[in-house]
């Protein structure tokens, strides 16, 4: 093990080669770095046992518009985003034999010693994701992943940083023998370090200025014009926001990350001025096809991220600090009593929708058989008009803002279907997935306003843009349109419907007529927030478990209820099916009882007289 | 002999163009193709021994790398120069496994494999010239290229098809590929000879073995080959022929190549989605001194550089540095590079698709165009890219596919007429035979029911309907011109949450050329075709809609209800007559739309009322209504057994119940392939017997509803009937792959139209099965009521009025007939009854009033 005398925040690589060398060394043989391709010789083992079992992930800073230029390359950074693409693999020369000592390029764009010519050297693959911040992420999530402070660090450091930086990037070596000097036990390493950066002060002793005043200029050109304009000019196509990262990730294979996955990387943030200089070759013709994705996502904007961890995220990462209590019904009962009764205020005390809310809140897909989707509940209210939009949509939707991770408000409007752009779209001429408004993580809520809708003539797109909605209602997929062909992606996203009359362009699932007796005037104290918070995270989790007694019971009281009323089709039984586990689930319940069943019943049958 | 020693030489600095220069750019050689050191033998044979070790000798002896292998055109100078600039650009030695070609090394080969020829084909004779000539060896490896080189030429001299075997043909004593040679030969076109791998392998698995893992070297040996073959027979021939794999044994998916794959022959699937322009590329440059004009010989392109003359060559002048590039003179070759990607159903869920570059040269350029399937042979290779402006050592490595040789397959879809029908059949073959194997299976027809939308609940026959609708049967012209459709077309009338949009979602899906369509938002002409005026030039532009769109495919139309009766007129010629005339704006056309109709429907009230007829239920034209050769109502019927069985189905869609068996179904791709296959492969024909039985069925039909005992007349079928029912039992021959249409096809084909003409065609006043209902919208015992009503008005009329009394309200006609007649009389009956009776002149109606006249 490498002990603590390593800087594994401010120095990874130092880490991560010195791992290496050793393992080399221990492994022996005459190809002694062989099996490391698409293996970990024990770095990620000793970041992993930082973070997380000594605590080290506090000290991590997270990556983000803000501090971007804050941060010193070659440092240890966390980054959260959404998969928004794949770019697929990269080679890159992962092992290469420098004299008779084998030095690793793994977790790193560049290597501080130079190659020799011809030289032993091994191939070795990485994945490239292009990660975004998170469609719709809602502003409390990002307090509950604090790290250290960046604006106080970079208080401290900002001159000494600034100038590092700048050295750091001209000449990566220096790095290296910055941390050579923490790494005297192993003096081979140290001696190569001084080698390599005598190496390049011969080399590049006038050039060292020259680059410093153009990487400056890039900066300040960065920070100042480049940004906003690059990106409502459409270049990372994601509205909002101009920031991403490009993540590469190391021995996994590749199905365990899908495309619009909120992950957490923790990796080395690199930069290189050599490498985000423009390149001066587009005249080769035939270089426009051959050309790398990356290429178009220049370094000196999208930053790169060499990933040790990662982890996928759920919403209950974003809990600040998730209580060890065991999730017992008592709790869960009294949290849900709190939360309904404070949605039914929010609803103007309206306990029906109230109800129908929670249950709403609550749902996430269970299953998908091919055309079937189960554990799905959209809801419809009705009775809206512009008006009571303002006053309860508003509630509603600041409400959802300080409870769910993410959610987003679309306004249907005509003009809003006929011009936004809601299916991703993969650009063959640039070779990139062009986001659209459908591109969301799985777990997403989005509130459609349909009281915005008149009557008008949609162009189309506008029929394209409403096949896809109602495509993601029915089915909880949206088509990713890759020019010569289709493809689905399944989603799992929560859809609540505002409108006036039933919605026909989104049917949903469960359809209330909402019927406000009061003005909403209500407030949630913080402590109130997180603890719904954390009972929503908690109860979409909660695994359902059925005895094969409620099965058969379900069945039979399914019966009856075909028998009392014939006009009950598949999709009725489905959905109370889905309530009821639902509810049963909303009291800590593990499985569901006929008690749920019946509260579902006399839920269904209140609706039903609100509907005549 | 020795002037062809000198060509192979030739060929053995650069072999064959598509082989030598994966390198688009002069700034990115890899050095896989590095000069290795002239060999002795003994040499050659040491090296084999430490290659194992380490392929590459360490850095001291580097200085022996650039030594010039021999003095070849080259000036020694100038290849050590190059060489030495190529190493500023190139990061090290990427390929990890010692597969580095032999590249000069066979310059001596060339000579001794022509040398070493006669010796081998004697057989014996081989083992005494082979000690003396030197033995060569790949690079790294112990692969002896005499060895290849003589497999090679036996491969080419006596492989036989073993399929041509059977044939007795005088050119047989030549082999496949001798064959292939004389041709190329004969047509002095080809530039190419195409090889089948599986060829290769079927003769000699070590060859291909050697070829797959060594490609760069063994092909280049296979055109070294190939050329002393060729030179042999044809001295004159100068065109330089090419070999070229094809059908690889196994291909890789585009996203599991890695680097282990560099190097190596592979083969991919995937979808062209761009390709760049033509590029020339130089391939012999030749250059005059600006001093003198002496024109130098041509110097060959040598991994994507050229060796620019320093001197000029002429002994009077040796100008330096005076040589000029002389384009017209120089040889260039077609290069394109398109981007290949991974087609959709390899990509793996919640992923996207991988693309990869792939270099087209010469014949290839221009073979395929975004958005063809293709099936690709070539070398795997890795470019590097340089990543930053200053000379540095270059890091990362982008993948990049060197293909040399491609093969377009043709998509199952696609009728593409010049698809190379051989090439595809080879391919397919394995494939075949499993469906094959599959439409022996007794239940195949059970399971293919199953298989069809395995998730919506129930309605067996359905699905049945549908899959004959799928498989379709024979289309038929008379050479009288008259034609027979082949193609079903299905209405589903049912209540509303029956899963039938979902059935016609997959149906729409399964289909090779589906369009969906929705009723309401269709009109005629988006159905049929229209005309439109381009903008641009004001030409009269005919715009198929989508029944011409879904040609041989199927058309599916929801909420046919809520079509526009406008539009719904549109198809009566579509269906039956399987065309769309068009005559307007100067533009008479008749364009083929043979597509199968599936149409979905709501009854009139959204439910369907079981007391009214099934044209006032689905209130659609009798005359379009009689084109469905399956008219399926989907009833929610109160059943407790049905009841039972769906809610264990929507339980156990809920619960993972372990207790639900997983019954044997065909998947989505293969469901399609077998599809498709059946419908271009299987054309059945009746069998006597089949067509007895049909007759017979027929007859039996028809006299149901003479049987005595109902008096009515009703019309059971008719002659539309049998013209379906020869249809689907066709359908149902084809799904069982069978060329003949047996007596079990009718059997079923008439159970399947009973159950859905019992559904649809029950005269809900007598229970039977009523044409006559489908036909003209009134049952035979509807009719007859009504019939009786008129003759009972008209005897009260005459009766009890008075020719030109006092008029008479209805109400209290309405009365007096109820106290005569035993049946029950609604007002809008007696209004009906009446209108007769005015139109025969009998009455005059005012308002509410009647008066005789």
């Amino acid at each position: 093990m490498v002990g603590p005398q390593y800087d594994l925040v401010g120095n990874p690589l130092g880490a991560v080669r010195s791992t290496f060398e050793r393992a080399a060394a221990e492994s022996g043989g005459h190809e002694p770095v062989a099996a490391f391709r698409g293996k970990d010789w024990g770095a990620t083992e000793v970041f992993r046992s930082f973070l997380f079992e000594q605590g080290g992930l506090d000290k991590v800073p997270v990556l983000d518009e803000s501090n971007l230029r804050l941060i010193k390359p070659n440092t240890l950074v966390r980054f959260r985003g959404m998969v928004q693409d794949m770019l697929g693999n990269e080679f890159y020369v992962g092992a290469f034999k420098d004299g008779s000592t084998w030095r690793t390029n793994k977790f790193s764009d560049s290597s501080p010693f130079s190659m020799p010519h011809p030289c032993d050297s091994h191939l070795w693959e990485r994945h490239l994701f292009h990660c975004v911040p998170v469609p719709g992420q809602n502003s409390w999530t990002r307090e509950s992943s604090p790290g250290p402070d960046l604006r106080r660090i970079a208080s401290c450091f900002t001159s000494e940083q600034r100038e590092k930086r700048k050295r750091g990037a001209d000449n990566d070596a220096m790095d290296v023998s910055e941390s050579g000097s923490g790494e005297t036990s192993s003096s081979s390493k140290k001696t190569l370090a001084d080698w390599e950066s005598d190496l390049n002060c011969l080399t590049f002793p006038q050039k060292d200025d020259g680059v410093k005043i153009s990487n400056s200029s890039v900066e300040m050109s960065m920070n100042e014009e480049h940004h906003v304009p690059e990106m409502n000019g459409g270049d990372h196509h994601i509205p909002g926001s101009s920031f991403s990262c490009l993540v590469k990730v190391y021995d996994m294979p590749e199905s365990q990350v899908k495309l619009n996955d909120v992950s957490e990387f923790i990796g080395v943030y690199t930069f290189d001025p050599e490498l985000a200089a423009p390149n001066d070759n587009s005249d080769d013709i035939m270089f426009d096809l051959m050309e790398d994705v990356t290429a178009q996502l220049p370094p000196s904007k999208v930053p790169r991220l060499h990933c040790l961890v990662w982890r996928n995220l759920s919403a209950h990462d974003f809990l600040p600090r998730p209580p060890a209590v065991e999730p017992s019904p008592i709790l869960l009962r009294g949290i849900r009593q709190s939360l309904l009764s404070h949605l039914t205020l929010v609803l103007g005390k309206d306990e029906l929708a109230a109800q129908c809310l929670l249950l709403h809140l609550l749902s996430r897909l269970r299953n998908k058989v091919d055309v079937v989707t189960v554990g799905r509940l959209s809801l419809n209210f009705t009775g809206f008009n512009r008006e009571s939009v303002s006053i309860f949509g508003n509630q509603l939707n600041n409400l959802f803002q300080r409870l769910l991770p993410y959610s987003q408000v679309i306004p249907l409007s005509i003009e809003y279907l006929n011009t936004a752009t809601l299916q991703p779209r993969k650009d063959n001429q640039s070779g990139r997935l062009v986001t659209g408004v459908l591109q969301l993580p799985q777990g997403t809520h989005l509130t459609f306003d349909e009281t915005l809708l008149q009557s008008g003539s949609l162009t189309s797109k506008g029929v394209e843009n409403t096949m896809l909605l109602k495509n993601l209602m029915e089915s909880q997929k949206v088509e990713y349109d890759f020019e010569f062909y289709k493809l689905e992606m399944a989603t799992d996203v929560q859809l609540l419907i505002l409108s006036e009359g039933k919605s026909n362009i989104l049917p949903s699932d469960l359809i209330v007529p909402f019927r406000p007796s009061s003005v909403p005037a209500v407030n949630a104290s913080s402590e109130e927030l997180e603890s719904w918070r954390w009972y929503l995270a908690t109860v979409r989790s909660l695994p359902q478990s059925t005895e094969t007694d409620t099965y058969q019971m379900i069945q039979d009281e399914m019966v009856n209820a075909m028998r009392d009323d014939r006009s009950l089709g598949c999709s009725e039984l489905s959905r109370w099916l889905t309530m009821a586990q639902i509810m049963a689930a909303s009291f800590g319940e593990k499985s569901l009882s006929m008690e749920h069943w019946q509260m579902v019943k006399e839920l269904e049958r209140l609706r039903k007289e609100r509907l005549q | 002999m020795a002037s062809r020693g000198g060509g192979g030489g030739g060929d053995g600095n650069s072999p064959p163009p598509s082989v030598s220069s994966p390198d688009v750019r002069p700034s990115s050689p890899l050095p896989a193709t590095n000069s290795s050191p002239p060999q002795s033998g003994r040499r050659g044979g040491g090296r084999r021994r430490r290659g194992s070790a380490s392929p590459y000798p360490s850095s001291p002896s580097l200085g022996g790398f650039e030594t010039p292998p021999h003095p070849g055109r080259r000036t020694p100078s100038g290849g050590a120069a190059a060489r030495q600039q190529r190493q500023n650009w190139t990061g090290g030695r990427f390929p990890p496994t010692p597969s580095t070609p032999m590249s000069t090394d066979d310059v001596p080969l060339s000579s001794e494999a022509g040398d070493e020829d006669t010796p081998e084909t004697d057989g014996g004779g081989g083992g005494g010239a082979g000690a003396d000539a030197t033995p060569v060896f790949v690079w790294g490896t112990n692969i002896s290229v005499q060895d290849v080189n003589a497999a090679i030429l036996r491969f080419l001299r006596h492989f036989r098809d073993p399929r041509d075997a059977g044939r007795v043909d005088p050119v047989m004593d030549e082999g496949k590929y001798m064959r292939a040679i004389h041709r190329i030969l004969e047509l002095e076109g080809g530039e190419s000879l195409d090889v089948n791998a599986h060829d290769v392998f079927d003769h000699d698995p070590d060859l291909y073995g050697k070829m797959v893992r060594y490609p760069l070297e063994v092909l280049a040996i296979f055109d070294i080959v190939l050329m002393d073959l060729v030179a042999r027979i044809e001295p004159l021939f100068e065109k330089h022929i090419q070999t070229r794999i094809y059908n690889l044994k196994s291909s890789v998916c585009l996203r599991n190549l890695n680097p282990s794959d560099i190097e190596k022959m592979v083969s991919i699937k995937g979808m062209i989605i761009r390709c760049s322009s033509v590029i020339p590329e130089l391939k012999e440059a030749v250059f005059r001194c600006l001093v003198c004009g002496f024109y130098s010989e041509p110097v060959m392109v040598d991994r994507g550089r050229v060796t620019e003359p320093h001197i000029c060559q002429k002994e009077q002048c040796k100008a330096t540095n005076s040589m000029t590039l002389v384009h017209n003179r120089c040889r260039f070759a077609d290069k394109q590079i398109i981007k290949l990607q991974e087609t959709p159903d390899e990509i793996p869920e919640g992923g996207t698709p991988h693309t990869v570059s792939v270099l087209m040269h010469d014949k290839l350029v221009d073979a395929g165009k975004p958005g063809d399937r293709v099936e690709i042979t070539g070398i795997y290779r890795a470019m590097s890219i340089r990543v930053g402006p200053t000379q540095r050592t270059v890091k990362s490595i982008f993948k990049k596919t060197d293909k040399s040789r491609l093969h377009v397959e043709d998509s199952m879809e696609t009728d593409n007429p010049n698809a190379n029908k051989t090439t595809e059949d080879d391919f397919l073959r394995d494939k075949v035979e499993k469906l094959k194997e599959l439409s022996k299976l007794p239940d195949i027809y059970d399971r293919l029911t199953r298989s069809l939308a395995p998730n919506i609940w129930e309605l067996d026959d359905v699905k049945r309907g549908l899959l004959c609708q799928l498989f379709g049967g024979n289309a038929l012209r008379l050479p009288s011109g008259a034609s027979f459709r082949g193609d079903i077309n299905i209405l589903l009338v049912g209540d509303p949450g029956t899963s039938k949009s979902q059935l016609l979602q997959y149906m729409h899906k399964l289909s090779p050329r589906g369009i969906y369509t929705s009723g309401r938002g269709s009109s005629a002409v988006g159905l049929t075709a229209y005309v439109t005026k381009d903008p641009e030039t004001g030409e009269t532009v005919l715009e198929s809609g989508a029944l011409v769109l879904s040609d041989k495919g199927v058309c599916c139309i929801d909420e046919f209800d809520k079509m526009s009766d406008n539009a719904r007129s549109m198809l009566h010629e579509v269906m039956e007559q399987q065309t769309v005339s068009i005559a307007k704006a100067g533009i008479i056309a008749s364009l083929n739309a043979r597509t199968s109709v599936l149409a979905c429907a709501n009854p009139t009230e959204s439910r369907y009322n079981p007391r009214l007829s099934v044209i006032d239920n689905i209130h659609l034209p009798p005359t379009l209504l009689s084109r469905f050769d399956l008219i399926y109502l989907i009833l929610d019927k109160a059943d407790e057994q049905t009841d039972r069985r769906l809610a264990k189905h929507i339980v156990s869609l809920h619960f993972e119940n372990p207790n639900i068996e997983e019954l044997e179904v065909l998947d989505l791709p293969t469901l399609v392939a077998y599809i498709s296959y059946a419908r271009k492969h299987i054309q059945p024909q009746l069998s006597d017997e089949a067509a007895e039985e049909l007759t017979r069925g027929y007859v039996e039909m028809r006299k149901r509803g003479n049987s005595p005992g109902s008096r009515k007349k009703v019309i059971t079928a008719t002659a539309r009937q049998i013209e379906s029912l020869i249809r689907l039992s066709e359908a149902l021959a084809r799904m069982r792959f069978s060329e003949m249409v047996e007596v079990q096809d009718v059997v079923e084909a008439f159970r399947l139209l009973e159950v859905a003409m019992q559904q649809s065609a029950t005269d809900h006043a007598t229970g039977t099965i009523d044409m006559d209902l489908i036909m003209t919208g009134i049952s035979a015992s509807e009719r007859q009521r009504r019939d009786n009503l008129v003759a009972a008005t008209r005897n009260l009329v005459m009766e009890k009025m008075q020719l030109g009394g006092p008029s008479v309200r209805m109400i209290e006609l309405l009365e007096e007939i109820r106290k005569q007649s035993s049946m029950e009389v609604h007002l809008h009956d007696l209004r009906g009854a009446l209108g007769t009776l005015m139109t025969e002149g009998a009455v005059v109606i005012h308002g509410d009033s009647v008066k005789r006249v």
